[in-house]
């Protein structure tokens, strides 16, 4: 085996070195002539990929550590994987399944079974085939069990994974589970090798370092720290891709260098870009920006204040409304996110439309009424800078009106633009940064907050990243769940009946149901909805914004 | 120094390093931040959590942590990194040669370029150059590390590119040898500058006030009456003196060196220790965070004693007797 390609890499080795003395071939020129006819006889292989050229560089924030999305959902490895691997179905641009490593798919018993058609033909980076087996095993042994987000989504519901033959993969669910195709993709659940992952632990398997996949891409070095280098997998099962020849990833810590090494020509592409700096790069004409509202860290994120319910001051209704009416939300898409985004409407993303409600009336910025709302409930102000409570239950009289703000250190512009907001009201907001693990700590496990601010990404479906931050039974130390502790039982029944209905319009329509009841109560407040930036060198081109971004890329 | 006193110096550093553990681990592990959430994620549920926390040991008392972990370093194994999987030893083994260049050659630089600014101004004092050297390097120590660093990118890469301005090699790099440590030599320019300036004032202004003071002494006086060169009484009377509390306080920065080292590595993406425990912090990674506190505070206590070692050759007044 080696040594006919060895002896194959020779022939075609002097083709190019017959070529390269007596030039391309035409006609007239012996040697170039000669120089073809030895690659047509000895089956080298021509230029296919008429495009297939050069290295894309990009930079990533820290080095990931490992090479295996399956078992963590930690951003920078999934970023850093991504192109090694495949899902079942990669997401299209408005987040539909498109075929991938499953070419059809059918969907029975009201959405309790789904089957799945697998391509034929296609091959691990090591040459194995990839089977219906590998399927089984990385659900069952690995994403059930180590992959945090699809342990707590299918680990229940998920009754069994079935392989009637080697290309042909059933999922049964204990009931109807509508939201699957929106998990199946690479980043959610890519598909790991057996042959490789069977019988050993995968959180310590040597290959998590020198990952066999059957993406675009195969890895080919890793050095901690600085770099690490993919190569264009030969083989891949999509004709004609990739088109580069590899990409090299450098670790590059800081955001500002990052940039710095953008305009040098030292790095090709960034994952993201901070408003700021775009506005002062869109004058340079060979870099480019690609938006939308996926980032590393998930899809369609809200920056959300969540209110503590189980604080007196906040109980009321009218307090949240209140506050919610003395936010100008316009000044944070401006003064913050330097217009890169949108001012939210409703409580799910307008990225996943069929669930997105419009026509919701969230609080818009208002001072008179929120000043009517707050002095209603007894919040009044006197001569002092900060109202006092006046007649309120379970608050003593001339408590002032202070609310405690918790957020992670990258968005203390938030708190510092609502701190200056809420003054001119008469509410006191004390900030309090926070290191995301102690955040998460003081949020999730201790509830000891008034209110804070959060990214909640909203995933494609609701069902991944809506529903955990308003169902009750998260009213537990869940990292990222219901921060507001907020308990509604209707709201409860509506996500679980949601769940379990496969028709898009009932499901728009319950999805509909919930975001009013949501508005009505406030137990967040939806700021804005963040867009994320790529930023790239126009000397590559092909880029995409959503499944395998750099397969159909080429930089000359 | 005789035998014996190297055992007791040995026993000293070895004890050391016991102490730094083992506050490291109390601290690292009643710092706020449970490293399940940092493990964990987003999305994740109580079953989940229990899982990670059992598989990591987390739901056992820290006395029993302690000494589990005690136990298990005693026999070599430093434990396994919580986010990566793989033995300490070998994830920080493999991040030690990158901060031991930049350490070693920011020593390097710094002494010498600290000593020869401290002669050059210790020879005239409160001249025009005396106060140059003392501007020029105060400026530098009071500049914090990464607004320098920042600035050498902007400046001296970014601007007039003479230097790379990320990483320790060339993008996607795959030669060997002397290619290769030319490439390295490149990066490493501008984070040794940046993390010797820092140091360079302390051994400056020490060597300064050295010389001056050997120039004042009766001995100087004597060489210079019998009309040697005023660079042999510089060199062999001043500096051979004044250079003994030099040579301790470089000893004693190899640790500030190391701390130092952490911005530097963090602004000029450097592939040492300084963003391994950058990270590791970030992901509540502890067994890499007490592994790193281990390799900082042996290489703090061998520097130490090397220091102590060399003291004596340069000193004749000091001998180390066996009581």
């Amino acid at each position: 085996m080696l040594a006919t390609n060895s002896a194959g890499w020779y022939r075609c080795y002097m083709t190019d070195v017959l070529g390269l003395l007596f030039g391309p071939a035409r006609p007239g020129n012996i040697g170039g002539l000669a120089a073809l006819a030895l690659a047509f006889l000895s089956g080298c292989p021509s230029d296919e990929r008429p495009d297939r050229s050069g290295r894309l560089v990009l930079a990533l924030s820290s080095d990931p550590g490992h090479l295996n999305p399956a078992i963590t959902t930690s951003g920078g490895v999934q970023t850093a994987s991504k192109l090694l691997y495949n899902g079942l179905v990669e997401l299209g641009a408005a987040g539909e399944p498109l075929p991938e490593l499953a070419e059809r798919w059918e969907v029975e018993d009201d959405g309790a079974l789904y089957r799945f058609y697998l391509r034929r033909g296609v091959q691990w980076h090591d040459g194995e085939p990839f089977t219906s087996a590998d399927v089984k095993f990385s659900f069952e042994e690995v994403l059930t069990r180590y992959h945090s987000r699809t342990r707590s989504s299918l680990a229940t519901v998920l009754q069994s994974v079935d392989t009637p033959d080697p290309h042909t993969v059933e999922f049964r669910f204990s009931h109807p589970y509508a939201p699957l195709l929106q998990q199946l993709n690479v980043l959610e659940t890519p598909i790991l090798p057996r042959h490789i992952y069977e019988g050993t632990d995968p959180l310590q398997n040597p290959a998590n370092r020198a990952p066999v996949g059957t993406g675009p891409f195969q890895f080919e070095a890793y050095r901690p720290g600085t770099e690490i280098r993919f190569v264009a997998n030969p083989n891949y099962f999509k004709p004609g891709l990739p088109l580069l020849d590899d990409i090299v990833m450098r670790v590059i810590p800081e955001k500002g260098n990052q940039v710095i090494g953008l305009e040098t020509g030292e790095i090709d592409w960034l994952f993201g870009i901070g408003g700021l700096d775009r506005r002062r790069l869109e004058k340079n004409d060979d870099i480019a920006f690609l938006q939308n509202g996926n980032s590393p860290g998930g899809s369609n994120c809200i920056m959300t204040l969540s209110f503590n319910l189980e604080r007196p001051i906040l109980r009321d209704v009218r307090v949240r409304r209140g506050i919610a009416h003395a936010i100008d939300r316009d000044q944070f898409l401006e003064r913050v996110l330097f217009g890169e985004g949108q001012v939210a409407r409703a409580p799910i993303s307008s990225g996943i439309a069929f669930a997105h409600a419009t026509g919701l009336g969230l609080p818009d910025f208002d001072p008179a009424e929120s000043d009517r709302l707050l002095s209603e409930v007894g919040w009044v102000r006197t001569s002092e800078e900060t109202r006092m409570a006046r007649g309120i239950d379970g608050i003593e009289d001339g408590t002032p009106l202070e609310i405690e703000f918790l957020h992670f250190p990258t968005f203390a512009a938030y708190g510092q633009l609502l701190r200056a907001q809420l003054r001119s009201i008469g509410i006191d907001i004390r900030l309090r940064t926070l290191e995301p693990s102690v955040f998460v700590e003081a949020v999730f496990s201790d509830g000891d907050f008034d209110t804070n601010i959060i990214s909640y990404c909203n995933s494609t479906d609701p069902e991944i990243g809506v529903r955990r931050m308003y169902v009750s039974s998260n009213i537990a130390p869940i990292p990222f769940s219901n921060a507001a502790r907020y308990r509604n039982a209707e709201v409860d029944r509506l996500f679980d009946e949601a769940r379990a209905t496969v028709d898009k319009a009932s499901r728009t329509a319950l999805y509909r149901r919930i975001q009013e009841i949501l508005v009505e109560e406030l137990p967040y407040f939806w700021i804005v909805e963040t867009v994320s930036t790529r930023a790239y060198r126009t000397r590559c081109n092909g880029f995409k914004l959503y499944g395998h971004f750099a397969d159909s890329v080429s930089c000359n | 120094m005789t035998f014996a006193r190297i055992g007791i110096r040995v026993a000293q550093a070895v004890a050391a390093v016991i102490g730094v553990t083992l506050i490291g681990f109390v601290m690292v592990h009643s710092a706020p931040g449970d490293p399940v959430f940092a493990l964990a994620g987003e999305y994740g549920d109580e079953s989940y959590y229990d899982f990670i926390r059992e598989r990591f040991e987390l739901d056992r008392s820290l006395p029993v942590r302690l000494v589990t972990y005690a136990r298990r370093v005693m026999t070599g194994d430093f434990g396994t990194s919580y986010v990566l999987g793989r033995p300490v030893l070998s994830i920080i083994g493999e991040r030690v040669p990158a901060t031991l260049l930049l350490t070693v050659s920011a020593l390097f630089v710094s002494s010498m370029t600290g000593l020869g600014l401290g002669v050059f101004a210790g020879i005239r004092p409160f001249s025009t150059r005396d106060v140059g050297v003392t501007s020029l390097t105060l400026a530098l120590y009071a500049a914090p590390v990464f607004w320098l660093g920042q600035l050498a990118i902007l400046f001296v890469a970014f601007r007039v590119s003479w230097f790379p301005i990320q990483g320790m090699t060339s993008a996607g790099i795959q030669t060997e040898g002397a290619a290769m440590a030319l490439d390295i030599a490149k990066h490493l320019v501008l984070p040794t500058l940046v993390l010797a300036s820092q140091q360079l004032v302390a051994v400056s202004r020490l060597t300064r006030t050295g010389v001056i003071d050997q120039l004042a002494q009766p001995h100087v006086r004597t060489a210079r009456a019998k009309g040697l060169t005023n660079q042999i009484v510089v060199v062999r009377h001043a500096l051979r003196l004044a250079l003994l509390p030099v040579v301790t306080l470089i000893g004693h920065r190899v640790g500030h060196l190391v701390s130092g080292a952490i911005l530097v590595e963090i602004v000029f993406g450097w592939p040492g220790i300084g963003q391994l425990t950058l990270d590791a912090i970030r992901t509540r990674d502890m067994p890499i965070l007490l592994g790193l506190f281990m390799v900082m505070a042996f290489t703090v206590v061998i520097a130490n004693l090397l220091t102590d070692l060399i003291y004596e050759p340069l000193d004749a007044r000091i001998k180390y007797r066996s009581a």
